[in-house]
């Protein structure tokens, strides 16, 4: 087991964001996160990736508690992270971002270059490479801290809605990359809104509500899961479904 | 039978004395809290925009000094009295803090930290040095009002000014603080402080609430201005002073809570009549600045404050 | 064609005083040079790395008075002094560092402030380094490491080389893992932190080295000058310089604090003589308006202005200056 949230609680000033949610992913999974908006998933996330130290429950990483350790901790442990609203460094260079990741692992400036450049051609970001980060827009500066992440190597990658607001080609194009990164042997974990993403990608789907698992299962089964479509479309609807 | 008398003598003599000092000392006492209680003025002015904005206003001490030659003008120009200078200074420095934030601090907010403390710094400078050359570096201080003279409280000698300047300031930092937690528009500006998006997504406009709070933590320096005016001497030098001394005091206090700063500023006046007491009067601000060092190590937090 | 420049600007520096001969133009260009430390030693923590520090004169005071202070006390020459301050101004750095970058917000600026004017007012009270008086050097030199020139030429190449120093290490910082990471936490801390960058080890780094440079611009100064006071040495407007020089020319870039300089000290040797002894407040009202317009207007500096001019009034795109290659 690669990942183990056991029991995460986070609240803050008397308000329950996450009210005792697990999460176990084994070494080369990828996982859906899916739920409405307020469920507390990117508060989840953000326990799991260091940006807050949870209320209660604990986190295991390939055997270490990172429960209380700092986000550079997590980084450096292999768990990597990507933003919903994308935190590129704009008025640095697309391979400068990307060089920031690198240096994790490479602390010389000609290795982790080199290792740059690699990770900007498997991304398709080489046309851009000297571009500052800035003049990018969106989908490319998400595709950016993609890049500049996987360029620290994780073991495991978060990816909060990495894919959302592209258009259908470029989606097809970001979930093959995703595929890409699947494919070295990157852990993955995606929230997301997008369906289809969640169906063509995740291998099993978490689905959160009000600070709770509520399911748990392969995509198609939990498409069908009434708890879940409770969740996302209301209780009047189960009531209209069996009275009809 | 003789010892017996010398030594009661002795010890009534002894005891006199110790009275004498023990007087010396309240008066020292009394003195700091009332300096203390304009302290917690003009600081709570400060770490409201602190608590609401995550910014400091470098330029604050501007603000209580710019308060204190307002009172002059309304005094030398119009011949009016401490309600009426008073009441200038805080309506100058709300207009004045209004126009800070709407000109300045709003867009500078959205760029790059430098650009954010540069802003009010230089901000600091300018109002500072125009003053030195408009008022020249001379200490200046207002002409006698009917609120002159001492009174003597069961022995302590309280000047009449410092008494009704100090008073003044308690009960204006106890409405600042019933202003924000009891009423509409102050439980909107804390909104905004706690949670700009939720707020917005209440229908509070943040841009209205923070130019608003600008506006009452310029007066809440100005009028603390005026009311210092009126019992010490000043220079456009003291606006230094001043700022730094808010610091402390916001810091003591803990980050955006005026409660806090109240109990931070009487705090502070106290040490500091305590230090120019014991100490001398050289030492009064490097005690309070020591302390200032003291709380970064041990308890940046403050009093009152989330770390 | 940017080697070229670089190279024209070097020879520049170094026949200068050839150039413009004289006591009076030597003066401005050691003036020049000095700032131009100063500044430079100040834009690696608050240019790269973006804590802006506006107390950066308890380092230069601290650099400035040791080598007055072993003069005074052990009648050593001065310049034995300079790494004793550098080592105090070093564990300063330290001591400001460690608690406030553990702080968000403008909390580190804030606390440079006010330990500045701690010691300024304490060093004004203290009787060992002289109190409100100060220190003097040595009238007449010793010696020749006594430093004490009766021309300002030794001084300027003194300088100039210190100048260099700095600027190289700028640019080895600038180009390695610790400077990326400096311009990462300038741009966006939490991402960082999010890369494992260790962020509060990399503020107090660049804390140190720049306070590390600061010392010895002060050492220059108190050797040059042969004098020192709690003014000169720890008041605000030392702070003021350092800060508005690297941010008119460009905070966070090479050539900065240089352009600043350029600017900055011609600018207040004019005012000065114009406006005299009472002028000096007027220079300040000035250094506040030019601040003020700086951060409404364009924080970026000269640098950032001349990248968005240039390419509009000459018609040409300029390539911006790359640490990756």
């Amino acid at each position: 087991m690669l990942l183990k949230a056991e029991k995460i609680v986070k609240s803050f000033d008397g308000f329950t964001a996450v009210r005792g949610a697990d999460l176990e992913v084994a070494q080369g999974e990828i996982i859906g996160l899916i739920g409405p908006n307020g469920a507390g998933k990117s508060t989840f996330f953000n326990c799991v990736a260091g940006d807050m130290v949870p209320s209660a429950g604990r986190i295991l990483f390939d055997g270490i508690d990172l429960t209380r350790a700092s986000a550079e901790a997590h980084a450096r442990a292999g768990i990597g992270r990507t933003f919903q609203v994308p935190a590129t460094f704009e008025d640095m260079s697309v391979l400068e971002n990307v060089m920031v990741g690198a240096f994790l692992r490479r602390p010389h400036r000609h290795e982790a270059r080199d290792h740059a450049l690699r990770i900007i051609e498997m991304t398709g970001l080489a046309a851009q490479a000297s571009q500052r980060a800035r003049s990018l827009g969106t989908p490319g500066r998400k595709r950016l801290e993609i890049a500049r992440v996987l360029a620290s190597e994780p073991r495991l990658m978060l990816l909060d809605e990495a894919l959302a607001g592209l258009t259908p080609a470029e989606l097809q194009d970001a979930i093959g990359l995703v595929r890409r990164i699947h494919g070295i042997g990157v852990t993955l974990v995606i929230v997301e809104h997008i369906m289809e993403v969640i169906m063509t990608l995740a291998e099993r789907v978490l689905v959160f509500n009000q600070g709770a698992v509520i399911a748990h299962g392969k995509p198609d089964e939990i498409v069908r899961n009434e708890a879940v479509i409770e969740a996302y479309l209301g209780r009047g609807h189960r009531r209209r479904r069996a009275s009809s | 039978m003789a010892g017996e008398g010398c030594s009661r003598q002795a010890r009534l003599a002894n005891g006199g004395v110790e009275t004498l000092i023990a007087m010396l000392l309240l008066q020292v006492i009394v003195g700091g809290l009332l300096l203390g209680a304009i302290y917690a003025l003009f600081s709570s002015g400060l770490t409201l925009i602190w608590g609401m904005m995550n910014f400091i206003n470098f330029a604050h001490g501007e603000f209580v000094m710019l308060g204190m030659y307002v009172a002059l003008l309304v005094v030398i120009w119009l011949g009016g009295g401490p309600g009426a200078f008073g009441f200038a200074a805080a309506f100058a420095l709300f207009v004045l803090g209004i126009a800070v934030y709407l000109s300045l601090i709003r867009h500078v907010m959205r760029g790059p930290m430098l650009a954010q403390i540069l802003s009010t710094f230089g901000l600091a400078l300018l109002l500072r040095y125009t003053a030195f050359w408009i008022f020249s570096a001379n200490f200046v201080s207002l002409p006698q009002s009917e609120l002159s003279g001492t009174l003597n409280v069961a022995g302590i000698l309280m000047p009449v000014p410092q008494l009704v300047a100090g008073l003044a300031a308690i009960v204006l930092t106890i409405a600042l603080h019933l202003l924000l937690t009891r009423t509409t528009v102050g439980s909107q500006l804390l909104a905004v402080a706690e949670d700009r998006s939720a707020a917005m997504l209440m229908g509070i406009r943040p841009d209205r609430m923070q130019a608003l709070a600008w506006g009452l933590a310029a007066a809440s320096a100005g009028i603390a201005g005026a009311l210092m005016a009126m019992s010490y001497p000043w220079s456009p030098s003291v606006g230094e002073t001043f700022g730094l001394t808010a610091f402390v005091v916001v810091t003591l206090g803990g980050f955006g809570s005026v409660p806090g700063a109240m109990y931070a500023g009487l705090i502070i006046g106290l040490i500091q009549a305590l230090s120019a007491y014991w100490l001398g009067p050289i030492y009064k601000d490097i005690v309070v600045y020591a302390l200032f060092a003291a709380l970064l190590w041990l308890r940046p937090q403050g009093l009152m404050g989330k770390a | 064609m940017k080697r070229g420049a670089l190279i024209g600007l070097a020879l520049l520096l170094l026949f200068y005083p050839f150039i413009f001969t004289g006591p009076f133009y030597w003066d401005i260009g050691v003036t020049f040079l000095l700032a131009a430390i100063s500044a430079s030693a100040w834009n690696i923590v608050g240019g790269y790395a973006g804590q802006v520090s506006v107390g950066h004169s308890m380092f230069f005071g601290i650099g400035a008075y040791v080598p007055l202070l072993f003069y005074q006390l052990w009648r050593l020459p001065p310049v034995l002094g300079a790494p004793a301050a550098v080592v105090v101004s070093l564990l300063l750095a330290a001591a400001i560092g460690m608690p406030t970058f553990r702080l968000r917000g403008h909390y580190f600026s804030m606390a440079t402030i006010a330990i500045a004017e701690l010691i300024r007012i304490f060093v004004g009270t203290w009787d060992l380094v002289g109190a409100a008086i100060g220190l003097q050097g040595p009238a007449v030199g010793r010696a020749w490491w006594d430093l004490t020139f009766r021309s300002e030429l030794p001084y300027y190449y003194i300088f100039l080389g210190v100048l260099a120093v700095v600027l190289y290490t700028t640019v080895a910082v600038a180009r390695s893992r610790f400077g990326f990471y400096l311009r990462a936490i300038k741009a966006d801390e939490r991402a960082a932190r999010s890369l494992g960058v260790p962020v509060r080890a990399t503020k107090l780094k660049a804390l140190m080295l720049s306070a590390f440079f600061t010392s010895i611009a002060g050492s220059l100064y108190s050797i040059k000058t042969g004098f020192i006071d709690p003014e000169s040495g720890f008041g605000i407007l030392v702070s003021v310089q350092m800060v508005i020089i690297a941010a008119l020319g460009g905070a966070g870039t090479l050539f900065g604090p240089l352009v600043g300089a350029l600017i900055l000290i011609p600018l207040q040797t004019a005012t000065n003589t114009w406006f005299g002894g009472g002028g000096s407040g007027f220079t300040y009202i000035l250094y506040g308006g030019i601040i003020l317009i700086l951060a409404r207007f364009e924080p970026g500096g000269m640098h950032e202005l001349w990248y968005r001019a240039a390419p509009r009034l000459l018609r040409i795109r300029l390539p911006r200056i790359s640490h990756a290659a």
